[in-house]
C-alpha cells in the first residue's frame, strides 16, 4: 500500500538506488534495497527499476557495478513475481555489466561481477524453465505434488535446482577467494548474504520434496543418485555456512544457517522437521 | 507530558489526525517503553469499524517504513499489528497477508545506534525500554512479555511465520476470544 503520489514515490526510488549502488566500497545499505524491494510490490513492476539502473553511472566503477549486481540479486530474489519476467528481459543489461571490467579491473573486482553476472544469468534461465518456483524458492506443497504425479519432471526439477545449487557453491569460493588483506572486505561480503539465504532455500526445498518423492515412489533405487548428489551438496554447503560464521560483519547481517553435522533422512517416516 | 509529547500533540493537531490515529502515533512512539495493553486493545478494537481500520492500517504502514533512526517506531508498529493480528478484526489478517512483504523486507532491518549497537538484532529488552521497564512495567502487556525479548527482525520473522501458517493463526485468534470472554465472565454469577 502507498500513499505517495506515483511521481513522488519514483524520485524517492531513484534516489534509494543511487545510495544503494553508491561508490563507497561498502556493503548496500539494506534500508535502500528495502525501498526498491517494497517497491515492486506496491507497482508490481520494475521496469522503472532497470531505467535508473541504465541511466545512472553504476558501470564506470567496479565497485558501483558489483552493488548494482548485489541490489539487483537481492530485489529479483525477495520483489514482486514480476521483478523475474521483467529481469529475463535485461538479460542485456547484465551481459554488459560483464564486459565493462576488464581483466581483473582497477579494483580487482573483475573476476568477481563476471562470476556474479553468470550466476544470475543461470538463476534467471531456471526461473524461465520453472516459472512455477519464487525467487526465494519457498516450499509449496502444490509444487511437490504437481511434481510427484509425473516422478520424471520432479526428477528434472530437482535435477535442475542442484545444478543451481552447485553454480551458488562456485561462486561462493569465487568471493572467498577474493578477500584481500588489509581491508574489512565489507562490500565482498555484502554478495553473500543472498547466496546464503537463497542457497538455504534451495536446500530445503530439494530436502522437501526428495522426502515427498520418496514417500509417492516405490522406486528407491532410482532415487539413488539423487541422494548421493544430496548428500554432497549438504557437506558442501556445511562447509560453506562454516565459513560464513566466522565471518564477524556477516553474522551481524544474518543468522547463517545450522545445519546438522550430516545429511538429513530422506526416507525415514520421523525425519525431524528442517528449522 | 514530556517534551517529546509536547511537540507530538502538537503534530497531531497541525496535520489534523483523527482521534485513532492519534493512538496508533501515541502507540507506536520513539517513548523508551512499550504500548500499553489498554491502548492497543482500543486500537485493535477500532479496526472493527471499517473507517477507522483503514486509517489504523494506513499510519501502521507509516510507521513500519521509518528510517532506522526511528526503529522504535518500527518495532513497536510490529508489536501493534501482532496484538490486532490476534484481536483485530479479521481485515487486519487480510491486509497483513496482502502485504506481506512490507513486514517480511524488516527481517534484514539494521541499525547501528550511538552506543554501536545494532538495534536490528540483538540486545534485550531491558536494553531498548531501559529502566523505565520496571517502572511501567504495568503498561506492557504481561501475555506478549515472553515476545518482548525480541527485537525487529526477530519480531519481523515471528509475524510472518505466523501470518503463512493459516492453522496455528485460526488457533491463536481462537485462543484470544476464548479468554477475552473467560476474562469479561469473571464475577457474572
Amino acid at each position: 500500500m502507498s500513499y505517495l503520489s506515483a511521481e513522488k514515490a519514483e524520485s524517492e526510488l531513484a534516489q534509494s538506488i543511487k545510495k544503494a549502488t553508491s561508490i563507497e566500497e561498502t556493503a548496500p545499505k539494506q534500508k535502500h534495497v528495502r525501498k526498491c524491494i517494497v517497491y515492486t510490490w506496491d507497482h508490481r513492476t520494475s521496469a522503472i527499476i532497470w531505467n535508473i539502473l541504465k541511466v545512472q553511472p553504476v558501470l564506470s566503477d567496479e565497485v558501483q557495478t558489483f552493488k548494482s549486481l548485489i541490489t539487483v540479486h537481492k530485489i529479483i530474489k525477495d520483489g514482486h513475481p514480476n521483478v523475474i519476467k521483467d529481469a529475463l528481459r535485461e538479460t542485456g543489461w547484465l551481459e554488459t555489466c560483464a564486459r565493462s571490467v576488464s581483466g581483473e579491473g582497477v579494483r580487482g573486482y573483475g573476476t568477481l561481477i563476471r562470476q556474479y553476472v553468470d550466476l544470475l544469468l543461470h538463476k534467471l534461465q531456471y526461473h524461465r524453465g520453472h516459472p512455477e518456483f519464487n525467487g526465494t524458492f519457498d516450499y509449496e506443497e502444490y509444487i511437490s505434488l504437481k511434481n510427484i504425479d509425473d516422478p520424471n519432471e520432479g526428477f528434472e526439477t530437482i535435477n535442475d535446482l542442484m545444478v543451481l545449487q552447485d553454480r551458488i557453491d562456485r561462486f561462493q569460493k569465487v568471493v572467498f577467494a577474493s578477500f584481500r588483506m588489509h581491508s574489512n572486505n565489507e562490500c565482498r561480503i555484502a554478495s553473500l548474504v543472498p547466496l546464503v539465504e537463497e542457497s538455504y532455500g534451495i536446500y530445503k526445498f530439494i530436502t522437501s520434496m526428495l522426502r515427498a518423492m520418496h514417500k509417492r515412489t516405490d522406486a528407491a533405487d532410482a532415487l539413488q543418485p539423487l541422494r548421493q548428489k544430496f548428500n554432497t551438496q549438504h557437506y558442501n554447503l556445511l562447509k560453506f555456512y562454516y565459513e560464513c560464521s566466522n565471518l564477524r560483519y556477516l553474522t551481524s547481517l544474518i543468522k547463517v544457517p545450522n545445519l546438522s553435522p550430516d545429511p538429513p533422512s530422506l526416507i525415514d517416516a520421523a525425519t525431524p522437521t528442517l528449522p | 507530558m514530556s517534551g517529546k509529547g509536547v511537540v507530538r500533540s502538537i503534530k497531531n493537531y497541525a496535520k489534523g489526525f483523527s482521534d485513532v490515529q492519534i493512538k496508533v502515533r501515541e502507540a507506536t512512539s520513539n517513548d523508551a517503553w512499550g504500548p500499553s495493553g489498554t491502548l492497543m486493545n482500543e486500537i485493535a478494537q477500532a479496526t472493527y469499524n471499517q473507517q477507522d481500520f483503514v486509517e489504523v492500517m494506513d499510519m501502521v504502514d507509516r510507521r513500519l517504513n521509518d528510517k532506522g533512526k526511528n526503529w522504535r517506531h518500527v518495532f513497536k508498529a510490529l508489536l501493534l499489528l501482532d496484538y490486532c493480528i490476534h484481536v483485530g478484526s479479521e481485515n487486519v489478517v487480510l491486509y497483513a497477508k496482502e502485504n506481506l512483504y512490507v513486514v517480511k523486507t524488516l527481517k534484514e532491518f539494521q541499525h547501528i545506534d550511538d552506543s554501536g549497537k545494532d538495534v536490528g538484532s540483538n540486545g534485550k529488552i531491558c536494553a531498548l525500554f531501559g529502566s523505565t521497564l520496571m517502572k511501567k512495567a504495568t503498561c506492557i502487556i504481561v501475555t506478549q512479555l515472553s515476545s518482548l525479548i525480541h527485537t525487529v527482525r526477530q519480531k519481523a520473522k515471528d509475524i510472518t511465520s505466523l501470518l503463512m501458517d493459516d492453522a496455528r493463526l485460526k488457533e491463536e485468534r481462537h485462543k484470544r476470544t476464548q479468554m477475552r470472554d473467560r476474562m469479561s465472565a469473571v464475577g457474572d454469577y
